[in-house]
């Protein structure tokens, strides 16, 4: 019904030889596929040579290490959601894990794949006869962003449900490459861009993700329209002080090609900040000005939920 | 049975529909398993996609990127230089117009000369496999001038406007106005006490059913065809295909598979079948085409956007005075079923509550969009959002209690309704009781707190159409039953099972009369060699029509099976029982024959067992000559409450339950009559929550299950079922349908539930957490 | 390189090894090739679970996955699935469970999946589950029964 173009298929066990297959500029990287097959369907892209992630040794098994739990890149979401060390200390990437669209695609999707997920756009995640129909944008194809025709640049969201979770959990993403490994925090991954949305180069391969086993208390948000299947409409976490002194932070996603870091001296202004900071487009079909609502409703259920679980736990 | 109830023409009869009977068969009312059920869930039932056949060819189209324009060329150079192209047709080779509805056929089955929707098919391509077709339709160039496009209902009635159907008649951009009026309107608003007046519009939605359209289509070496549809209306496609392609009827055999449901989303002959149909003959190899999910929106044939306006009159003890009811369709670019449409978005409103004065207009409109259609509860859901609101308007104003105020208007069963209705049974009252008293609806509404309600709301339905589309005197439906000496039946029909269970029912239905169990009967359906017909699943026709038909024949044959046992015991026909598999005197079961025994004892004194049975309506005379769409033989009545809550900070509306009952007539199985209702009860409340057919210009804003939002089961209600039965007369053992009614009332019931909990009246679904938390802020300003 | 793929992997327990395009997807593979026509194409793109299989026991959506990337798996289609999930089906059919059909093997292999996992499952565990798949007939409300009387015969089993 809707078939996948030709292309030739790759599966290298070593992640530097997959970094030396990406460096080839139609090249791509299949991990569990459930975002980047959806996108070759609708003919998104249609890249010459897929290099799969499958028996990357690198890339596989969840390992604590001195103080952090290292998660391999190809470990599925439902694998992470359903560890033992995630479940018990870091409830926040449990629960963005398990928002992720179905239980079926937490079964498939994997969570090197969500982190490296590509930017959204009503204008964009569409199939090929639609886009062809409207004119092509300029993330794909075209020259003009429908978003904002007179603006520069493509607001494509950022939609990937663990980010924010990873970012205030201080997590780092390892990534190699022919010259070498290095390690970028997760907050210094994204660009304020929605075509070249990463601060890494196509040819790095996302390896593991390594979170601090910090017990920082952290609440995940996604609201969505339907309880599956959906991306969110609004993504926030939030972030307790872990000592006195340390403000409130809360990261907002699905509102911009980069997610938004805020932070508040006090626990009541970490919504109102937000609200402010965010200044969601028209990339969804929710409607901009509820959706930049909705970022001070979320933030502060999020807020209320730590205090909460604070007050709870004494 | 008896012949001499014939009305003197042999053939047709008005059978007796055994309705009130008790169940002698021992079958009916059963909640048992479909006799087709494992085969659907183990995936061995068999959908026209699973079919291949050596050689087949793969086809696509290439669809026009335009709302409005003329074409002015097409480059297929770069497309047939393709490996693996085997051929294409244009839309000037299939120049023949069709459509179901013999007075507005004015589709081709693709755009010759020029374009009138996004979406629309231009040229059909096919190849060896589907990546090279697609490939081929991706290289096609197709060059157009625009033309002012038509895309709203302002669009439609502005006369400056450029036509979109030009050389039609009556050039305008309205395919079909309808005024009736009833009584005397006026002198019923000036009797009134008070007036209720107000607009409403109810968005455009589509049915989404799993599997897409597909046809596969084999040449076969005589010269004739046979092609494989997911139609709900075989009969129609059959006729439509040999029509535009030149073809004799009976050269083509048409065969419905396995269908993964259709809602009225595949009533009309589509281009899949008659391009599979014409390539096939055209290339001399087997030809499959599979839309996708995108092509499955733009095919679309959903519910019409319809602007409203109503006015009511009531008394003060909440009698209706007059209702004035104006409606504009919006109705995409071609007339699909819209002339229908437009008398059926007025002709139920004086159901189910008393009226003498009414006076309805619609219009149903051409627009540059995909054609609008039959959508589960076709033109009625829509009107029955507004006059539902009304009632519970009126309600409030008159300070009376809503359920009370339908109770006390419910027409009496056997009633003839201003608009020449003729309604048998009614079980409006049985069916508002049992949800108001489930739901505690009298103690609870507006006691719930802000944010939660209740919310009521009543509904009518038709059971199938007094008149056939075209103009005939034949048979709306037949079964043709063969018995087997070793006991064994086997049913033909032309019905279309598309999932709403109407294979078991006519099993049922046969082994009622039978004695036998449905697992006895083994139903052979939609194949237009096989199976004689039936004219589709649609209109909740089918239980009503198929049932009756299926009556006569079985009793047919129960006739002969009764003779032929009662010359071998010595007793009276008539004294002769049908249940559990034997034929015995009644009260003395000893005395009797096994079903198999009977059926050689027939065989030796008949020759071999095979009857016929057909159905039509009784003509219904009507004061009303020009009422000749909205008749039915029967109708079904539907009450429901809803229970909601509302997010005040996000607006997000949350359904937590209805409570339906639906007067079905009778429950032939009761296991699927509910799941008739609780599949109408989801489809509302998807509609009531997300589902529109959004467009951005003449573009489908979002063709995919991803943004068309569809309710998980996350989403869904707890429904809690309540069956009413009312034993129609003219139903097959007094069943009437249960498929499409139960819709109507959902909607209303959630926007009256959201009045409860807000105070707003929300008069156009869905209801978005934007436009709630709008309304609730604007609520608050004027508050202050 | 290469647009094909020498593919082996288990398909209902028996092994299969064939030439496959590259761009073969695990449906078109099963559809096609294998001509086991259980998993349907329902959206095509991930959103609707009508392609539901199992591999290596755990549901996958087949329309989204290369079947390049079973490689040496084990994959179970409806035709694959006997005694073991006759409670499911079973339980399913006596509820009416399935209207048109169409995304009901989805469903049986969801279901098989979640019971097998997790012996006990609930009615939060089976709705969870259940939110990997469309049917637009039902309204669920018999497929939760059915779900929740499968769950209590193999919990009592």
């Amino acid at each position: 019904m809707l078939p996948l173009a030709h292309f030739e298929y790759l599966a290298p066990t070593e992640a530097v030889e997959a970094s030396r297959l990406l460096a080839s500029p139609d090249a791509r990287l299949v991990a569990g596929g459930t975002d980047l097959l959806v996108s070759m369907k609708h003919r998104l892209f249609e890249p010459r040579l897929l290099v799969s992630a499958r028996r990357i040794a690198e890339m596989q098994g969840i390992v604590p290490a001195a103080g952090w739990l290292s998660i391999g890149a190809s470990c599925t979401l439902r694998d992470v959601s359903r560890h033992g060390i995630v479940q018990q200390r870091l409830p926040a990437l449990a629960a963005a894990c398990r928002t992720v669209a179905t239980p079926t695609i937490q079964a498939m999707a994997t969570l090197g794949g969500n982190l490296m997920l590509d930017t959204r756009c009503m204008y964009y995640n569409q199939p090929a006869g639609w886009r062809a129909s409207l004119g092509y944008c300029l993330k794909r194809e075209g020259s003009v962003c429908h978003v904002a025709p007179k603006g520069r640049g493509c607001y494509a969201t950022q939609a990937a449900d663990t980010v924010p979770a990873l970012w205030l959990l201080g997590a780092e993403a390892e990534f190699v490459s022919v010259s070498g490994t290095r390690r970028i925090r997760v907050s210094d991954l994204y660009r304020e861009d929605g075509m070249n949305w990463l601060t890494v180069r196509p040819d790095e391969v996302l390896t593991r993700i390594h979170v601090p086993l910090e017990d920082r208390s952290v609440a995940h948000r996604k609201l969505r329209t339907r309880q599956a299947i959906d991306y969110a409409q609004v993504l926030v976490a939030v972030a307790a002080p872990a000592q006195r002194g340390e403000p409130w932070s809360a990261v907002v996603s699905s509102v911009a090609p980069r997610p938004i870091l805020v932070e508040s001296e006090t626990a009541e202004g970490l919504a109102e900040l937000s609200f402010r900071g965010s200044q969601p487009l028209s990339t969804h079909l929710a409607s901009a000005p509820w959706r930049k609502k909705m970022v001070r409703v979320e933030v502060a259920r999020a807020v209320d939920a730590l205090l909460r679980s604070h007050a709870g736990s004494g | 049975m008896s012949e001499g109830s014939n009305e003197n023409r042999p053939g047709w009869a008005v059978y007796p529909t055994h309705a009130g009977e008790p169940a002698t068969g021992g079958v009916l009312g059963r909640g048992e398993r479909k006799i087709d059920g494992r085969g659907r869930i183990t995936g061995t039932a068999v959908f026209t996609d699973d079919i291949q056949l050596p050689r087949m060819l793969h086809a696509k189209f290439v669809r026009s990127t335009e709302a409005h324009a003329r074409i002015l060329g097409v480059d297929l150079s770069a497309a047939l230089e393709i490996p693996g192209v085997v051929g294409y047709a244009l839309g000037e080779e299939l120049p023949k117009k069709y459509g179901v509805i013999p007075v507005a056929q004015d589709e081709t089955a693709m755009a010759i000369g020029k374009v009138r929707y996004i979406g629309e098919p231009v040229v059909c391509i096919a190849a060896l496999d589907e990546e090279t077709a697609l490939r081929a339709v991706r290289a096609v160039k197709v060059s157009y001038e625009r033309i002012d496009a038509v895309l709203t209902i302002e669009d439609a009635l502005d006369p400056r406007k450029p036509h979109i159907h030009e050389g039609s008649r009556k050039p305008s951009n309205i395919l079909r106005r309808v005024f009736q009026e009833y009584g005397d309107v006026d002198r019923g608003f000036a009797d009134a006490d008070i007036i209720v007046e107000d607009t409403y519009s109810y968005p455009g939605s589509t049915h989404v059913p799993l599997e897409a359209h597909v046809a596969v289509a084999n040449p076969e070496p005589d010269g004739k065809l046979t092609l494989w549809s997911s139609t709900q209306n075989p009969h129609y496609v059959h006729r439509d295909v040999a029509h535009v392609l030149g073809m004799r009827e009976q050269d083509i055999r048409l065969i419905k598979p396995a269908i993964g449901a259709g809602y009225g989303g595949k009533c009309d002959p589509f281009c899949t079948d008659i391009l599979a149909a014409y390539l096939a003959r055209k290339l001399g190899r087997p030809v499959k085409i599979a839309l996708e999910r995108e092509e499955v929106f733009y095919t679309h044939r959903g519910r019409h956007p319809t602007r409203m306006w109503l006015k009511m009159g009531f008394k003060k003890d909440g009698s209706i005075t007059a209702v004035d009811f104006k409606a504009w369709a919006d109705g995409g670019a071609y007339a699909s079923y819209g002339v229908v449409t437009s008398y059926y978005l007025g002709v139920f409103m004086p159901l189910p509550y008393t009226l003498e004065n009414y006076r309805f207009e619609s219009h149903r409109l051409y627009t540059n969009k995909p054609p609008c259609g039959p959508k589960r509860g076709h033109g009625a859901i829509q009107p029955r959002l507004a006059l539902e609101m009304h009632i519970d308007r009126a309600a409030q104003r008159l300070g009376l209690n809503p359920a009370e105020l339908r109770r006390a208007n419910c027409i009496e069963p056997d009633t003839e309704t201003c608009n020449g209705l003729k309604v048998t049974s009614v079980g409006m009252k049985q069916c508002i009781d049992a949800v108001v008293q489930a739901s505690g609806y009298e103690q609870r509404r507006g006691t719930l707190g802000f944010g939660r309600g209740l919310g009521l709301a009543a509904s009518a339905y038709m059971c199938g159409a007094l008149h056939p589309v075209y103009q005939n005197e034949l048979s709306q439906s037949s079964v043709q039953l063969k018995v087997d000496r070793s006991g064994e039946v086997t049913l033909f029909s032309g019905t279309a099972d598309c999932g709403q269970g109407s294979i078991h029912m006519l099993a049922a239905v046969c082994a009622e009369r039978l004695g036998i169990e449905p697992s006895d009967v083994r139903v052979i359906e939609g194949d237009t060699a096989l199976t004689p017909v039936d004219l589709g699943s649609y209109s909740s026709r089918v239980t009503f029509m198929a049932g009756n038909a299926c009556i006569a024949a079985s009793d047919r044959v129960r006739a002969k099976l009764a003779e032929a046992v009662a010359a071998k015991l010595g007793v009276s026909a008539e004294s002769l029982v049908f249940r559990g598999g034997k034929v015995y005197v009644a009260d003395a079961q000893e005395r009797g024959v096994s079903f198999v025994d009977a059926v050689w004892l027939a065989e030796e004194r008949f020759g071999p067992i095979g009857e016929v049975g057909g159905y039509k309506p009784h003509k219904i005379g009507s004061r009303f000559r020009r009422q000749s769409v909205g008749p039915s033989p029967a109708y079904s009545f539907t009450a429901q409450v809803a229970e909601v809550a509302v997010d005040v900070e996000t607006g997000i509306l949350t359904v937590d339950k209805i409570w339906v009952a639906h007067d079905c007539g009778r429950a032939i199985n009761r296991t699927i009559v509910e799941g008739q209702i609780e599949g109408c009860v989801y489809m509302g409340v998807g509609e009531a929550l997300y589902e529109e057919q959004r467009y951005r210009g003449g573009l489908v804003s979002a063709p995919s299950l991803l943004e068309y939002k569809v309710p998980t089961i996350h989403e869904t209600p707890e429904i809690e079922t309540f069956i009413v039965e009312t034993h129609d007369p003219n139903g097959p053992f007094g069943a009437k349908e249960a498929g499409e009614g139960p819709q109507l009332s959902t909607v209303p019931a959630i926007a009256n539930a959201l009045h409860d909990a807000v105070g707003i009246w929300f008069t156009r679904p869905p209801f978005t957490p934007e436009s709630v938390l709008t309304a609730l802020a604007r609520a608050e300003r004027s508050k202050s | 390189m290469s647009d094909e793929v020498v593919l082996t992997v288990q398909v209902n327990g028996e092994r299969v090894r064939r030439l496959i395009p590259a761009s073969r997807t695990l449906l078109d593979l099963l559809r096609e090739d294998l001509r086991l026509t259980g998993s349907k194409h329902g959206c095509d793109v991930g959103d609707c679970g009508a392609c539901t299989v199992r591999v290596d026991g755990l549901p996958r959506l087949a329309c989204i996955t290369l079947a390049a990337e079973v490689q040496g798996a084990s994959v179970q289609t409806i035709e694959g699935c006997g005694s073991k999930e006759a409670y499911i089906v079973d339980a399913l059919d006596k509820h009416v469970a399935s209207q048109c059909g169409y995304c009901t093997p989805g469903i049986v292999l969801c279901l098989a999946s979640l019971f097998d996992d997790q012996a006990d499952a609930d009615e939060a565990a089976i709705r969870e589950a259940l939110g990997s798949n469309i049917c637009r007939c039902t309204g669920y409300t018999k497929i939760l029964a059915a779900a929740r009387e499968a769950a209590a015969s193999r919990s009592s089993a």
